[in-house]
């Protein structure tokens, strides 16, 4: 509630203020939900997933082939994105079938190559995919409650606020509830789980599946926001394993935590990194040519950095989900 | 003895490579009995357990439950599910084969940029391009998926004939000798999760939050807080289980276990390190379990929790059955009092 409104009150005060915060925190909205589908997997069910980025390169080109108008469906935003997450959840239907008999390590690593997979058969599948230029241009979303989507970040931030709230509220409904309780009670003890009646595979498919369909989302709202799908690669481990830190950083199993996390993550990748570039540069620290000049260059410094110090100081994360479940009286 | 027996172990053997953990152990539980397995440690009570609960498949022998061998059945579901699986299976292998054939067919040939789709011509086009790709090609390609998809779920199905959860929900209700909670949960959402089989919400009445959630959602809470009531831990339902100390955490794990309302109720140790004190409140808990109807299968070590309350012991050693009978019968068996009785009492 509090992150909400901190949200809304960002949204509003922007653009009288140019903080220019608007703009960067796009991408953090679209991180946040790559988040919380991997949460659901790995916060909430107790699986490690390190194909994440597979779900949201067929989330980004299932929007695009929804969208684009050198296809013939040419949906609206809503119906593409409902689209878009069906077939995420497809995907993670597919994968989970044969796959989560598997335990621990073993079911990383087949997710790990299947983030590698997905990229090669997006490629490869140049007839439709158009390979590694990409799908674009794709049409700019025409929501008029949201504003004209033109140059200005505002409107894709309000409609990127309200899916993300959607989102949350998606998570939290499934958590406090028999199918969430399941997903907790497999993480905790998947005999214990079993022998209360709980088919775990059965139990574990549905969070996989519900984690493909948000991470695609985000994937959608990546298209969307770039118009473009941009080449298979981009959707590569760096990804996963970015979605990966934010959610330990902001703390396993805890929804809020994801939000904290992804603010923190791409936050300071996205906004605190290219200020404290350019403030560097003026003050003459460093210049333009100079290998610290560009944020980029230091941004994979910094994350190793705040995890090292993150595991040492708060393993559980930013906001621990134990707190969490304590605020909110522990059921309900 | 006139009443069918609510459980039965038939000749039930235990082999792990060379190790024979239950040799040719029977009994048999009526309806309504606290029944106890005593033994000194190793004898192989807890693999029993796990035996009956479809941890462990036996390697001979049966267990059976109200008559019958508790496993999924062959019925029409299971048709319907392999067979659904291998349809499906063979249309998305046939259409993932040929993606980019039929691709180029249908949606690139009818397609003018700017031009409206005309979805019912394009979807004719699939017909004649599956038949150019060739007859054997597009049945091969489909009659591998189906073989692969129905195959898959059929092993799938017999794999998970008798797992634990199949058990459970047949009403079988256990706790663990090292007690195995949901930690980071709290205690009344650990009673919920036992709940899991009794309750019916769907994961779109749960995602939406429908009418039927909010029903459940009221009188799921009741039941567990008049459960936790019973075992006497609803003043700590909202602490993570975790916290519980130990004596309460065993209640806990009963209070979880009678959450799906079973017939028989297995306890692995439940007085192990237990007080005196929390020892006598426990054999009260017991008898008040069976008088609620829940037959109650017991392993023990404390003598004291054995003899008051079971109707019925068995006792096991090295894995195989030495003695049957009422706790007076036991109590004066030669074989018993030399295997364990006499070695506890003098200890």
């Amino acid at each position: 509630m509090l992150l909400l409104a901190a949200a809304v009150v960002l949204g509003i005060i922007d653009g009288p203020l140019k903080l220019g915060l608007v703009d960067p925190m796009r991408g953090v909205l679209i991180f946040a939900l790559l988040g919380l589908g991997l949460n659901i997997v790995t916060g909430f069910t107790g699986l490690l997933h390190l194909g994440m980025a597979a779900f949201m390169a067929i989330g980004a080109y299932a929007f695009a082939i929804s969208t684009c108008d050198i296809y013939p469906f040419q949906l609206g935003f809503w119906p593409a994105l409902g689209v878009t997450a069906v077939a995420g959840a497809l995907a993670g239907f597919l994968l989970g079938a044969p796959t989560l008999g598997l335990r621990g390590d073993y079911l990383a690593i087949v997710t790990l190559g299947f983030g590698e997979i997905a990229q090669d058969v997006l490629k490869n599948l140049d007839a439709i995919t158009k390979g590694t230029q990409g799908i674009n241009p794709l049409p700019p979303p025409s929501l008029p409650l949201f504003g004209e989507f033109g140059s200005s970040p505002a409107p894709w931030y309000w409609l990127f606020l309200a899916i993300t709230v959607l989102a949350v509220f998606a998570c939290r409904n499934l958590e406090r509830s028999r199918t969430g309780r399941a997903w907790l009670a497999v993480r905790e003890d998947e005999l214990a789980a079993s022998c209360m009646g709980i088919a775990p595979i059965p139990v574990k498919m549905y969070a996989f599946a519900t984690g493909a369909a948000l991470a695609a989302i985000a994937g959608g709202m990546w298209a969307s926001l770039y118009a473009s799908t941009g080449e298979p690669g981009n959707y590569d481990f760096q990804i996963s394993i970015l979605a990966l830190c934010i959610v330990i950083v902001g703390g396993m199993g805890s929804i809020n935590g994801v939000l904290v996390g992804a603010l923190a993550m791409i936050g300071v990748a996205n906004i605190a990194l290219p200020k404290l570039a350019s403030w560097l540069q003026q003050k003459g620290v460093v210049n333009a040519s100079n290998v610290l000049g560009s944020p980029n260059n230091w941004k994979y410094l910094v994350f190793g950095l705040v995890l090292v110090v993150m595991m040492r100081v708060r393993p559980d994360g930013l906001l621990p989900a134990r707190l969490e479940r304590r605020k909110a009286g522990g059921s309900a | 003895m006139s009443v069918a027996p609510l459980l039965e172990v038939d000749r039930v053997t235990m082999r792990f490579g060379g190790l024979v953990a239950n040799e040719d152990v029977s009994f048999a539980v009526q309806p309504g009995q606290v029944f106890a397995v005593i033994g000194p440690n190793g004898a192989g009570k807890t693999t029993m357990f796990n035996a009956i609960t479809g941890v462990y498949q036996p390697s001979s022998g049966e267990v059976r439950f109200q008559g019958k061998v508790v496993r999924k059945s062959f019925a029409a579901r299971l048709l319907l599910r392999v067979g659904g699986t291998a349809i499906a299976a063979a249309i998305s292998c046939m259409l993932a084969v040929n993606a980019v054939a039929l691709w180029k067919a249908v949606i690139v040939a009818n397609y003018v940029y700017g031009e409206p789709f005309l979805w019912g011509k394009a979807i004719g086009c699939i017909g004649p391009a599956l038949s150019q790709v060739g007859a054997l090609w597009t049945w091969g390609s489909a009659s591998v998926g189906a073989l692969l998809g129905g195959g898959g779920a059929f092993v799938l199905w017999l794999r998970t004939r008798r797992t634990p959860d199949v058990v459970a929900a047949a009403g079988i209700a256990r706790t663990f000798q090292n007690i195995r909670l949901f930690g980071e949960l709290s205690v009344l959402e650990n009673v919920l999760v036992g709940m899991h089989g009794r309750l019916r919400t769907s994961y779109f009445t749960n995602l939406l939050r429908l009418p039927a959630y909010w029903r459940e959602h009221a009188d799921s809470d009741a039941r567990a807080m008049e459960l936790l009531r019973f075992v006497g831990l609803d003043a700590r339902a909202h602490d993570a289980a975790r916290n519980l100390p130990y004596g309460l955490q065993r209640r806990l794990e009963i209070a979880r276990a009678l959450a799906s309302r079973p017939r028989l109720l297995l306890l692995d140790e439940p007085a192990a390190g237990m007080n005196p004190t929390e020892t006598v409140a426990l054999m009260e808990l017991i008898r008040r379990i069976r008088d609620t109807g829940v037959t109650v299968l017991l392993i023990e070590h404390h003598m004291r929790v054995v003899m008051g309350v079971s109707d019925r012991i068995c006792v096991l050693n090295f894995g195989k059955r030495i003695a049957e009978g009422t706790p007076e019968q036991i109590r004066n068996d030669p074989a018993c009092i030399e295997a364990y009785l006499g070695k506890e009492e003098l200890g």
